[in-house]
């Protein structure tokens, strides 16, 4: 005999579909946070990047983005499930079953679709994060740093996520039932949330809008500390604000209005009319694919922005080999080296080496205040400077250049790039070993790519004079030399490596921002120097081959070859977070989208049965269906690709204050991988068009569609 | 058996307040046939909305089988949806997911009958309205007519006190509409039910025993057969030239 409980168990299994949308995007929001958070929080990739670094608080900004994003579109599949279910208990409660009736199934539903859904995508989001960690491994670089352990701690990150879809699932469904009447609770699935009003200046003043929160957001904080000598707290990023209002209000008249009109209005009016109808909600996703596309481009954008930068600096270097170790170190000999060259069949064709010297600067530095102001204070050890004579600048760069007596030089990159990097306003420079001081100003800058940004030239004689006595502690020496052949030299250049580091005492066991000068500072006043507390990266000889050593050892060599070849595995880390992060932004961007787009047939299936009636043929009626799903994947796309494009320009650019060649081919390797994924999206597109059309019972071809009415 | 004593109700649109029932008064005896005509906007589907409980009312009576309506608690709402009301509505409200036989048993499963009797009831009412043949088919693999006979059978499974109909025959063609009102003449006759409906269809509204016509939320006229048919049609029809002609 049938009973209520059977009677819901035959609805179900009849409209499955509905249950099984809404068991999806559960699944697969709580899949994608789970995956992204056992990422996030894994030891490997904490390891890495670096506590309170620009790659954490990325890594940590896309995730909010994308659990917002998943958050508001499993609300969102939760008030597709609703509103279908709305005429279900709109017709019991007309019947005379009461609301307690009603919720006791509701609620036993959500509950089996939600624990179940949110367990299936907690469970296997780990797994999932690993299959594609190892999938990277194995076709693209694998390295011991790669090896993947997760933090069970990250579990309580998706518990959390659960919870939160949970409970949201829960309070909706309360809502649904606490509706105040049956008739409310009828025309619910009937509803549309037309935007009533946009006026014509809505997308112009949003373009203002965007522009003004984009470019207001991010230079605040350099006007912050530069002029106010403060550094803002968090919440100034509230700046942005007007980004995100101007982007919702493009949105808008995007989606209500167009931009084109004139008789391309009534063109379009049916698409655009439908549209409208559905205004709020429509423009809500739109927004969140917006978002969430730029969250993928910043994430993709970093491997080849990171590595074309990388690749031509590599390139661009004039020397195959270069190196610089302590005077005071029992470092390898020419003739080791040239030992070990000809053990691994390798010929040294020139061969350079100078000495140079680490001098104590005086200068400005910052004092924290309270509050996050900070004041300069002049000191007279204020840090170290590498000070090579000029005779030996000249002799190692093959230039022929004079510095005046009493003034310094400070050596650029080959594009004149890095002088926000060299400090030239020391007036007094400092023999650590003796004190003995000297009177020095800044008079040029000069330009040579391997001494860039971290090399002073000096007159010969006050080099001379200001190094008499010095300690081999505070000189060092720099070499350079070629190779045959020197792209097939990599074992060479493996041992070499290995060799420089055997060779190097524990006393230059230092990261490179270490500053010994600082440091004896800091003893002098009886202050804790920063750099022996836990905030410093700590180098040890033992991970000569991890990254960290490789991008921070004060001493790495720069040798071609290898950082040609270990470029990827160095970086292996990064690469593929950023690679993982870009994923799962962009699933969730095409999920979205296509949850939307069939919305927008299961909305509309009565308008485009009578606007067949009203004698639509199936080529307009087609066209209309496309310029919809176009507005619901293009928009977002286009609008998404260029904030974020124009974004990383911006950023390029105020680095130094232009942009240099290496950028201008990263943000040109950007475009290829704009190209790429707008094809993906766009094949997406098509798969969602084909579907929308076929629920619609309108043939793609527009010569013909089949009448399913039985009617 | 259903009692209208004085009705008023307001809805709010903003600071305006309007009044869409100003004071109804009206009786249905047991076994009646009674419609409710009207220009737009003159209260009848909100008249049909207050009698059948789905939105409150301000102030006034309404009393069903000497039960007042006002005020009761959700328990007894439902219990009287149930158990004393039937329903037909103009888009049918069938369950997509269910057969015509499982949808006419539906009041009957939500008030906890799981009988052989019902069942045997629900065949019984599929062979009064002649659709047994299509007792175990979807809602969608039937045509409007045969829906909305599904539903005046639904209506009547728990042998209600009333039926309220609102616009039964309003997405009907001429041939269903005709058939739909056999039902209701049907169930009049065969099963003594009183059936309470509102419409616009002067056709459909010529086989009741009494139309009352409402204007601007009150009764204007009320309108009793005493004629033939035809003639009773041709009556509303000058009535409502009457009451300025909104009225198709």
């Amino acid at each position: 005999m049938k009973n209520f409980g059977k009677i819901n168990t035959a609805l179900r299994r009849k409209n499955k579909k509905n249950y099984a949308l809404l068991v999806a995007c559960i699944f697969f929001s709580v899949l994608l946070i789970t995956a992204y958070v056992s990422m996030m929080r894994s030891p490997t990739v904490l390891a890495i990047l670096p506590e309170g670094g620009d790659s954490r608080k990325q890594m940590m900004m896309i995730f909010v983005l994308a659990a917002i994003g998943c958050g508001f579109f499993t609300t969102y599949a939760a008030s597709i499930f609703f509103r279908y279910k709305s005429r279900e208990a709109g017709i019991f409660m007309a019947l005379g079953a009461s609301r307690g009736q009603i919720s006791r199934q509701l609620f036993y539903e959500l509950f089996v679709i939600s624990a179940g859904s949110c367990a299936a995508g907690a469970l296997l989001g780990t797994p999932l994060a690993w299959c594609i960690w190892q999938l990277f491994r194995t076709l693209l670089v694998d390295t011991q740093e790669m090896t993947l352990a997760f933090d069970p701690q990250a579990y309580m990150f998706a518990l959390a996520f659960s919870l939160f879809i949970f409970i949201s699932i829960f309070i909706m469904g309360r809502r649904f039932i606490r509706r105040t009447n049956i008739i409310d609770i009828v025309n619910e699935q009937r509803k549309s949330e037309p935007i009533r009003e946009v006026k014509p200046w809505y997308g112009p003043v949003g373009i203002v809008l965007m522009i003004v929160g984009g470019f207001g957001g991010y230079i605040a904080p350099t006007i912050f500390i530069k002029v106010y000598q403060w550094y803002p707290p968090a919440w100034t990023n509230i700046i942005y604000l007007p980004l995100f209002i101007g982007l919702y209000m493009v949105l808008i008249h995007t989606v209500v209005r167009g931009w084109k009109h004139g008789k391309s209005r009534y063109k379009n009016i049916i698409t655009n009319s439908l549209m409208k109808f559905q205004g709020k909600q429509t423009v809500n996703n739109m927004l969140v694919i917006t978002v969430l596309i730029a969250g993928a481009y910043f994430a993709a954008f970093y491997t080849p922005m990171l590595g074309t930068g990388a690749m031509q600096e590599t390139e661009k270097r004039p020397v195959d080999y270069a190196f610089h170790y302590r005077a005071d170190q029992n470092m390898l000999t020419r003739s080791d080296i040239t030992a070990i060259a000809a053990e691994e069949g390798v010929t040294i064709t020139s061969w350079k080496d100078a000495e140079f010297a680490v001098l104590g600067q005086d200068g400005q530095h910052e004092v924290d205040d309270e509050g996050g102001k900070y004041h300069y204070e002049y000191s007279k050890l204020n840090g170290a400077g590498k000070y090579i004579a000029e005779s030996n600048y000249n002799a190692m760069t093959g230039q022929n250049i004079n510095v005046e007596p009493g003034r310094f030089a400070a050596v650029l990159a080959d594009d004149g790039t890095g002088d926000n990097m060299i400090q030239v306003d020391a007036t007094w420079l400092t023999n650590m070993t003796t004190r003995k001081m000297l009177s020095v100003s800044f008079q040029k800058y000069l330009r040579y790519e391997m001494m860039a940004s971290s090399y002073y030239v000096l007159d010969d004689a006050d080099y001379a004079q200001i190094t008499a006595g010095l300690a081999n502690e505070w000189r060092e020496k720099l070499v350079y030399f070629n190779v045959e052949g020197a792209l097939l030299t990599y074992d060479f250049a493996k041992k070499l490596y290995n060799s420089i580091v055997d060779h190097s005492g524990p006393e230059c066991e230092l990261p490179e921002f270490y500053d010994r000068v600082e440091k004896i500072a800091a003893d002098k006043a009886s202050e804790t120097y920063w750099g022996d507390t836990e905030q410093m990266t700590k180098i040890s000889y033992a991970g000569r081959d991890s990254s960290e050593f490789k991008q921070f050892w004060e001493y790495m060599p720069q040798f071609r070859v290898l950082d040609r070849n270990n470029f990827v595995a160095t970086y292996a880390v990064f690469l593929m977070l950023f690679i993982f992060i870009a994923i799962i932004c962009f699933a969730a961007v095409l999920v979205i989208g296509y949850t939307r787009c069939l919305t927008i047939a299961i909305n509309n299936l009565q308008v485009y049965e009578d606007l067949r009636r009203l004698g639509a043929t199936p080529k307009y009626l087609y066209n209309s269906i496309k310029g919809q799903i176009s507005k619901v994947f293009g928009v977002p796309g286009i609008v998404g690709t260029s904030l974020i494009y124009i974004f990383y320009v911006m950023i390029m650019f105020f680095n130094d204050n232009m942009i240099t060649q290496s950028e201008i081919s990263g943000l040109i390797s950007c475009l290829f991988v704009i190209a790429g994924m707008s094809v993906v999206i766009w094949i997406f597109h098509r798969f969602t068009l084909h579907k929308v059309c076929k629920m619609l019972n309108v043939k793609q071809s527009g010569k013909q569609h089949t009448n399913k009415c039985t009617e | 058996m259903l009692q209208v004593k004085d009705l008023h109700k307001s809805y709010k649109a903003g600071k305006i307040t309007y009044e869409v029932l100003n004071g109804i008064n009206l009786t249905v005896a047991q076994g009646e046939f009674v419609a409710v005509m009207g220009p737009s906007g003159s209260g009848k589907t909100t008249l049909l909305n207050c009698i059948s409980c789905y939105i409150p009312f301000d102030k006034g009576h309404i009393t069903l089988g000497g039960q007042d309506l006002k005020n009761l608690n959700e328990e007894s709402l439902s219990k009287v949806h149930n158990k004393k009301l039937g329903f037909v509505f103009q888009d049918f409200m069938l369950l997509d997911g269910l057969n015509v036989l499982d949808n006419i048993m539906l009041p009957r499963i939500i008030s906890g009958d799981t009988s052989e009797a019902m069942e045997q009831r629900g065949n019984e009412l599929c062979d009064i309205f002649g659709i047994s043949h299509i007792k175990n088919k979807y809602p969608a693999e039937i045509s409007g007519g045969e829906k909305q006979r599904t539903a005046v059978a639904r209506s009547l499974i728990n042998e209600p006190l009333m039926i309220l109909a609102d616009e039964p025959t309003g997405n009907l063609d001429s041939k269903s509409s005709r058939t739909v009102i056999s039902s209701f003449e049907e169930a009049k006759n065969h099963l003594s039910a009183t059936i309470f409906m509102v419409t616009h269809d002067s056709f459909a509204a010529s086989f009741c025993d009494r139309v009352i016509m409402l204007k601007d939320g009150a009764v204007y006229k009320v309108l009793e057969k005493k004629t033939e048919r035809g003639a009773f049609q041709e009556e509303l029809l000058e009535a409502i030239k009457e009451m300025s002609g909104d009225v198709a």
